[in-house]
């Protein structure tokens, strides 16, 4: 009746089960010897990731309190990359932009993707008029270059986050809808699925149990890749001035913001926020070519 | 050739009537009052509700859709394509006056893409994997990330720094004064041709390096020609197809991206009346900017398409 007994007995009989924990890191481990510059990558991104999300505990300053003992100041005379014409730091409004050009940028993908790709698994599905005329109308809304969409549809609804979410998810409805219905239409024909249906599957069962989990891969790949478009949007549309309205600090705002500081901007107020958006891009596109390579290696150089 | 190009006309003309649905669903169906939007929130709440009405009937807003669409599509057709409520310009004039400036910027950095792109395509694709390659590759990825508008403020930043030299903001058409012109454009083409070189030297790469491991580039190199020509006279005309079809694409990125571009280097182009059009909230002069946007990037697609089809026979009897 020794500890020792109690403790071995079970671990000896039952194999070590890998957890969610391990497998999810040996994911990772594979990751990172497949494609060591993805995996760098990705760690940029993770970091720039939590940075967004601990904004707050980060960013030195408050992003919005203007100091009127220090306009206009540059890097290293007041804060590590300066202060703008109010005297925010441009540091802490870099760090907040980081979460609000984060999050609209991975809600608008995350919404505008998921309801293209139900609209295209519905059309690959279904086929005959209803896919016919909801090609058009993907076309129509293709015809028009994404930002100019974007600005059309932000300027309608007005100012807000919301809206600038709306505005970014519905010019990527049609990128969705195509990759998944053209995924669907290859996946409808193969023995698998005939063999479901075969044994009397119905179609709510063939498309959820069946199709539906051979378009995650697709799905994660389109939405990563489309991740870097949208914060490129975002910013665009804050430097138009039709995005996030201020104060809240954005990265396109703040370079917006930095026209009106004066008929030279200060080099310091175009700077940061730009190489913000160029370092972050960089790190979700290589990351989401990593990702795609692993998850598909057909599509090398697609999508 | 022919029923090839009167199939694409006729599908074009329907692909610019939904896109004037579409824009119309937009600018007037969607939440979000144009009053609201002319006279800012604090003006709306001022009027009285028969000035409301008054000017919803003045504006034509307080008709059915259907009539108003309509009329909107007839106003289009006779030409008139309203006027500012902030500018004595009409819009037709205004575009006439600095459409100009974004089409000549559009034509120099779609030739810049292709001057850079491709060259630079080949050499990357005829030793892959090789330094040059790496680096060619790491530059067209990093050129994707960076925004077009940002490096145009650092461009002009730079030049104000270094030379103190700051592009003129005004100008007069390419043929009376070249010289001011030229200087105008310039900026935002490389910036805008430079992000197009980055997809059209990924695109040629990809594409020569199918291309080259072809039997019929295999033949050519067996019966003895060099490598100048194999490449320039069999491998190329084929691999460029794709990249035709995408700088087309392309050409759309260019008309959005000149907005915020033309703005960050002050350029009185098109894209500046839009960004005007934009601030100001002029709901009417948007939706035909819009509009006008959406059918130059739809004929231009048209155009290459038969071009393509004119290049490679293939397409035209499928």
């Amino acid at each position: 009746m020794s500890l020792s007994q109690t403790t071995a007995e079970p671990a000896a009989i039952v194999p070590p089960e890998p957890t969610l924990l391990r497998r999810i890191g040996d994911t990772l481990a594979l990751f990172a010897r497949r494609s060591p510059l993805s995996a760098f990558w990705g760690v940029v991104a993770a970091a720039i990731v939590l940075v967004a999300v601990f904004a707050p505990l980060v960013a030195p300053h408050d992003p919005l309190m203007a100091n009127f003992r220090q306009m206009g100041k540059p890097p290293g005379e007041a804060g590590l990359f300066g202060t703008d014409q109010v005297g925010r730091d441009v540091l802490s409004r870099v760090i907040h932009g980081s979460q609000t050009s984060l999050t609209v940028a991975a809600a608008a993908v995350l919404l505008g993707t998921t309801f293209g790709a139900l609209w295209g698994m519905a059309c690959g599905f279904f086929g005959g008029r209803f896919d016919n005329l909801s090609q058009r109308a993907m076309e129509f809304m293709q015809s028009f270059p994404d930002l100019i969409l974007a600005m059309a549809i932000a300027m309608a609804l007005g100012a807000g986050t919301g809206t600038v979410i709306v505005a970014i998810a519905i010019t990527r409805i049609p990128f969705g809808g195509r990759v998944i219905r053209s995924v669907v239409l290859s996946v409808k024909e193969m023995p698998f699925v005939e063999a479901a249906r075969g044994l009397g599957a119905s179609s709510r069962r063939l498309m959820f149990r069946h199709i539906l989990p051979q378009c995650v891969a697709p799905f994660l790949i389109l939405a990563t890749a489309h991740l870097g478009v949208a914060i490129i949007i975002e910013a665009s549309l804050g430097f138009l001035g039709v995005g996030i309205p201020p104060p809240t600090p954005t990265w396109g705002n703040m370079l917006a913001d930095s026209l009106n500081a004066g008929l030279v901007p200060p080099w310091w107020l175009v700077l940061f926020p730009g190489l913000a958006i160029t370092v972050t891009v960089l790190a979700f596109n290589l990351l989401g070519d990593g990702i795609r390579d692993m998850l598909d290696p057909r599509l090398r150089g697609s999508v | 050739m022919l029923p090839y190009i009167l199939r694409r006309l006729g599908f074009g003309a329907l692909t610019v009537l939904g896109v004037s649905i579409v824009v119309f669903v937009i600018m007037r169906i969607l939440p979000g009052d144009p009053l609201v939007a002319i006279f800012g929130p604090d003006g709306f709440t001022r009027l009285s509700e028969e000035q409301r009405a008054h000017y919803m009937a003045e504006l034509g807003l307080s008709d059915p859709l259907p009539v108003q669409y309509l009329r909107w599509v007839g106003d289009i057709l006779r030409g008139e394509l309203g006027h500012s409520f902030f500018r004595s310009e009409s819009v037709a004039e205004m575009i006439l006056r600095r459409g100009p400036l974004t089409a000549q910027i559009a034509f120099l950095s779609v030739l810049l893409s292709w001057v850079v792109g491709i060259p630079v395509a080949i050499v990357s694709a005829l030793r892959p994997n090789s330094i040059g390659d790496n680096i060619v590759r790491f530059l067209s990825i990093l050129f994707l990330a960076v925004p077009g508008f940002w490096l145009g403020m650092l461009i002009v930043l730079g030049l104000l720094f270094a030379f103190g030299y700051r592009a003129p903001l005004t100008g007069a058409s390419l043929l009376e004064d070249p010289w001011t012109t030229l200087q105008m454009i310039i900026g935002p083409a490389i910036v805008l041709g430079l992000g197009q070189a980055a997809y059209i030297a990924r695109m040629a790469r990809s594409s020569l390096l199918e291309v080259i491991r072809e039997d019929y580039v295999r033949t050519a190199r067996a019966k003895g020609l060099g490598g100048r020509a194999v490449i320039s006279l069999h491998a190329l005309p084929n691999a460029l197809l794709p990249v035709i079809t995408l700088s087309g694409v392309l050409l759309g990125f260019v008309l959005a991206g000149s907005i915020p571009v033309e703005r960050a280097f002050g350029t009185p182009g098109l894209g500046s009346a839009m960004f005007a059009a934009v601030s100001e909230r002029d709901v009417f002069v948007m939706q035909n900017l819009v509009f006008l946007y959406a059918i130059v990037f739809v004929a231009l697609n048209i155009m290459i398409d038969i071009l393509i089809a004119w290049l490679d026979p293939r397409i035209r009897f499928r």
